[in-house]
C-alpha cells in the first residue's frame, strides 16, 4: 500500500520522502500505515489522502467523466476487496506463511514475549475479518484463483493503453500499481501469487513502465531499496 | 437436459420473489438465462435452514455463495453475459465489488441492525418462517453476524462508535447508488438491452431496499431520487417476475391468466353484441336479448354478475 502513495504522489508531481517507524500505526490517525505527514497535518488511508491532495489543488481524475468516475471507483474496489483481501488472507490465514514470514516480521521491532502476543493478536484480528465477510471458509487454491480472476478483469480493462483511462495515470493506476509491483517483488513461501499476475503481460508491463517512469528518476539503489522497504511495510500493515 | 435444480431460499414479500438480495440475484439471473430452477421457498417447516441460503442442489451438489451458483450455472451452459465484451466482464466484477464494498453494508443495517426495522418488520418476519424455538434464536444471530461483518470491515478506529460507521456506511451507499444511476444512464439494463449478471446483482441488492416497507427509510428515499435504478427494478419485476409476485404458483397463475383472457374477450363479446343491440331496440322494440342470456351462462366468472344486474 505504500508504494500506491508513493506512486500516486509520484504522478502528482509531488516530492516525497519515505520514512519507516515501527510505531507508524500508532502514530497513524487511523491506525492504518502508510499515511503522510504534511506540515502540521496528519492524513491516512488514500481516499482521504486523494481528496487532502485534491484540494489541494493536484488532482490526477479531473479529465473523467461522470461514467468514467464511475468506473474507477469501481474498479478501486475491486482491487481492495480481491487483492487486498487476499494478500491479507495469505500472509495470517494460510500457515505455513505465517509461521515462517509473517510472525518474524511482524514481531522483529519488539523483544520476546511481545513479540509474539503482538502478532499472535493481530492474526487474531485478521482471523476475525475474513471470517465475517466468508473467506475463511476458503482454500488457499480458492484465494487464487479469486486473485487470477481479478488479475483478469484488471487485464482486461487495461487492454493495451499505457494506463487505465488511456493517456493520464489516475488514482486507480496508483493503487493497482502498488498491489501488483508488492506482489511481484515480495518474497513469500511459494511463488504461486506472483506467478498469477505473470501470467498477463500487459500488467507486468505496465508495473515495469510506471516503476521507470516515476521511480526511475532516482538513482537505482535508493529506488530498489525504498521499495524494498516500502514491500516490507506494506507486508507489515 | 441437465439435472433439475432446486434453490432453496427464504421467501418474498412485498411484490418481491424473496427479501434477501442473494436470492433474488440469483433467481433473476436463473431467468435472464432461462435456467430452469425449482424455487424451494423456505416456510414454517421443520426443515431448518442450515448455514448459508441460498442454497442450489443439484443431483448431489449442493452449492451455497450466489458467485458460486452463478458460475455453476454457467458451466451447464446457462449463460446471460455470452455477448459481453471482455472488458464488459471485467466491468462486472468491478462494479459487483463496488456493490458488496459500498451498498452491502447499508442494506445489512437497515434490516438488521436499525432498531425500529430490525424489531417491527425483519423478526417477525423471518421468525414467522422459521420454526420454533429456532425462530427465538436465528433471526438474533443474523442480526449479531451482520454487525460483525460492518464493525470488522468498517469500524476500525477512527470510527469506534456504531453511530459514525452508520453516518459513513450510509455516505457510501448513497454514493454509490450515485455512481449506478450514473452509470445506467438512460439505458434499458447497464449492457445494453439483454439484462446480465450485473443487472442480476443490482436487482438483488436494490429491490429489498425499494420495495420493502421499513418505518426508517434513509436508503429507500435517496433510491427514490433515482428515477432510473426503479425503472430497472420496476422492469425487472414486470418482464421476468410476473407469476410469482402475485404469490400464485405458475401453473395456477397460467390458468388464471388463460380465464381472464377468456373473460375479457367475452366481455368484449358482449359489449359490441349490446351496442348491436341498442340499435335492434331503436328499430324494433320486441327483439329479445337471447344472444346475452348464453353467452352470461358460458362466462361462468365474476364477469356474468355485474352483467346481470345491468340486463333489462
Amino acid at each position: 500500500a505504500t508504494l500506491c502513495f508513493q506512486a500516486f504522489l509520484q504522478m502528482c508531481n509531488l516530492p516525497i520522502q519515505v520514512v519507516c517507524r515501527a510505531n507508524a500505526e500508532y502514530m497513524s490517525p487511523s491506525g492504518k500505515v502508510p499515511f503522510i505527514h504534511v506540515g502540521n497535518q496528519v492524513v491516512s488511508e488514500l481516499g482521504p489522502i486523494v481528496q487532502f491532495v485534491k484540494a489541494k489543488g493536484h488532482s490526477l481524475s479531473d479529465g473523467l467523466d461522470e461514467v468514467q468516475k464511475a468506473e474507477m471507483k469501481a474498479y478501486m474496489e475491486l482491487v481492495n476487496n480481491m487483492l487486498l483481501t487476499a494478500e491479507l488472507y495469505l500472509q495470517w490465514c494460510d500457515d505455513a506463511t505465517v509461521e515462517e514470514i509473517t510472525h518474524p516480521r511482524y514481531g522483529s521491532p519488539y523483544p520476546w514475549p511481545l513479540n509474539r502476543i503482538l502478532s499472535y493478536q493481530k492474526q487474531w484480528e485478521v482471523r476475525r475479518k475474513m471470517k465475517a465477510i466468508g473467506w475463511a471458509g476458503k482454500t488457499l487454491d480458492q484465494v487464487l484463483e479469486d486473485v487470477d480472476q481479478c488479475c483478469q478483469a484488471l487485464s482486461q480493462r487495461l487492454g493495451t493503453q499505457p494506463y487505465f483511462f488511456n493517456k493520464q495515470p489516475t488514482e486507480l493506476d496508483a493503487l493497482v500499481f502498488g498491489h501488483l509491483f508488492t506482489i511481484l517483488t515480495t518474497q513469500l513461501i511459494t511463488d504461486e501469487l506472483s506467478e498469477k499476475v505473470k501470467h498477463y503481460s500487459n500488467l507486468t508491463a505496465f508495473c515495469r513502465r510506471i516503476e521507470q517512469q516515476y521511480f526511475g528518476g532516482h538513482d537505482k539503489d535508493s529506488s530498489a531499496t525504498a521499495a524494498a522497504r516500502s514491500a516490507k511495510r506494506s507486508l507489515l500493515r | 437436459m441437465a439435472a433439475p435444480m432446486e434453490l432453496s431460499c427464504w421467501g418474498g414479500d412485498w411484490g418481491l420473489p424473496s427479501l434477501q438480495p442473494e436470492s433474488l440475484t440469483v433467481m433473476a439471473y436463473a431467468k435472464f438465462s432461462g435456467a430452469p430452477l425449482t424455487v424451494n421457498i423456505i416456510n414454517n417447516s421443520w426443515r431448518a435452514p442450515k448455514g448459508d441460503l441460498p442454497v442450489l442442489i443439484s443431483e448431489d451438489i449442493v452449492i451455497s455463495q450466489p458467485a458460486k451458483i452463478l458460475n455453476f450455472l454457467r458451466k451447464q451452459k446457462y449463460n446471460a453475459d455470452y455477448q459481453l465484451s471482455a472488458k464488459q466482464g471485467a466491468d462486472t466484477l468491478a462494479y459487483i465489488a463496488l456493490l458488496e464494498e459500498k451498498l452491502l453494508p447499508a442494506l445489512l443495517h437497515t434490516f438488521w441492525i436499525e432498531a425500529e426495522n430490525y424489531c417491527s418488520v425483519t423478526k417477525p418476519w423471518f421468525a414467522s418462517r422459521i420454526s420454533f424455538p429456532l425462530s427465538l434464536y436465528l433471526p438474533g444471530k443474523m442480526s449479531r453476524e451482520a454487525l460483525n461483518r460492518i464493525m470488522l470491515t468498517r469500524g476500525g478506529p477512527p470510527l469506534y462508535s456504531l453511530t459514525e460507521v452508520e453516518a459513513q456506511i450510509y455516505r457510501d451507499a448513497k454514493e454509490c447508488l450515485n455512481l449506478l444511476s450514473k452509470r445506467l444512464g438512460t439505458s434499458q439494463f447497464f449492457f445494453g438491452d439483454a439484462p446480465t449478471t450485473l443487472d442480476a446483482f443490482v436487482f438483488g441488492f436494490l429491490a429489498p431496499i425499494y420495495k420493502v416497507c421499513f418505518p426508517r427509510v434513509i436508503l429507500q428515499e435517496h433510491l427514490k431520487q433515482l428515477p432510473n435504478l426503479c425503472r430497472l427494478c420496476d422492469d425487472i419485476l414486470t418482464c421476468y417476475f410476473r407469476s410469482t409476485v402475485s404469490g400464485h404458483s405458475p401453473a395456477g397463475q397460467d390458468t388464471a391468466d388463460a380465464n381472464l383472457q377468456k373473460l375479457t374477450q367475452l366481455v368484449n363479446k358482449e359489449s359490441n353484441l349490446i351496442e348491436k343491440m341498442d340499435d335492434n331496440l331503436r328499430k324494433s322494440p320486441q327483439h329479445p336479448p337471447r344472444k346475452l342470456t348464453t353467452l352470461k351462462l358460458a362466462a361462468g366468472g365474476e364477469e356474468s354478475s355485474p352483467w346481470n344486474r345491468l340486463s333489462p
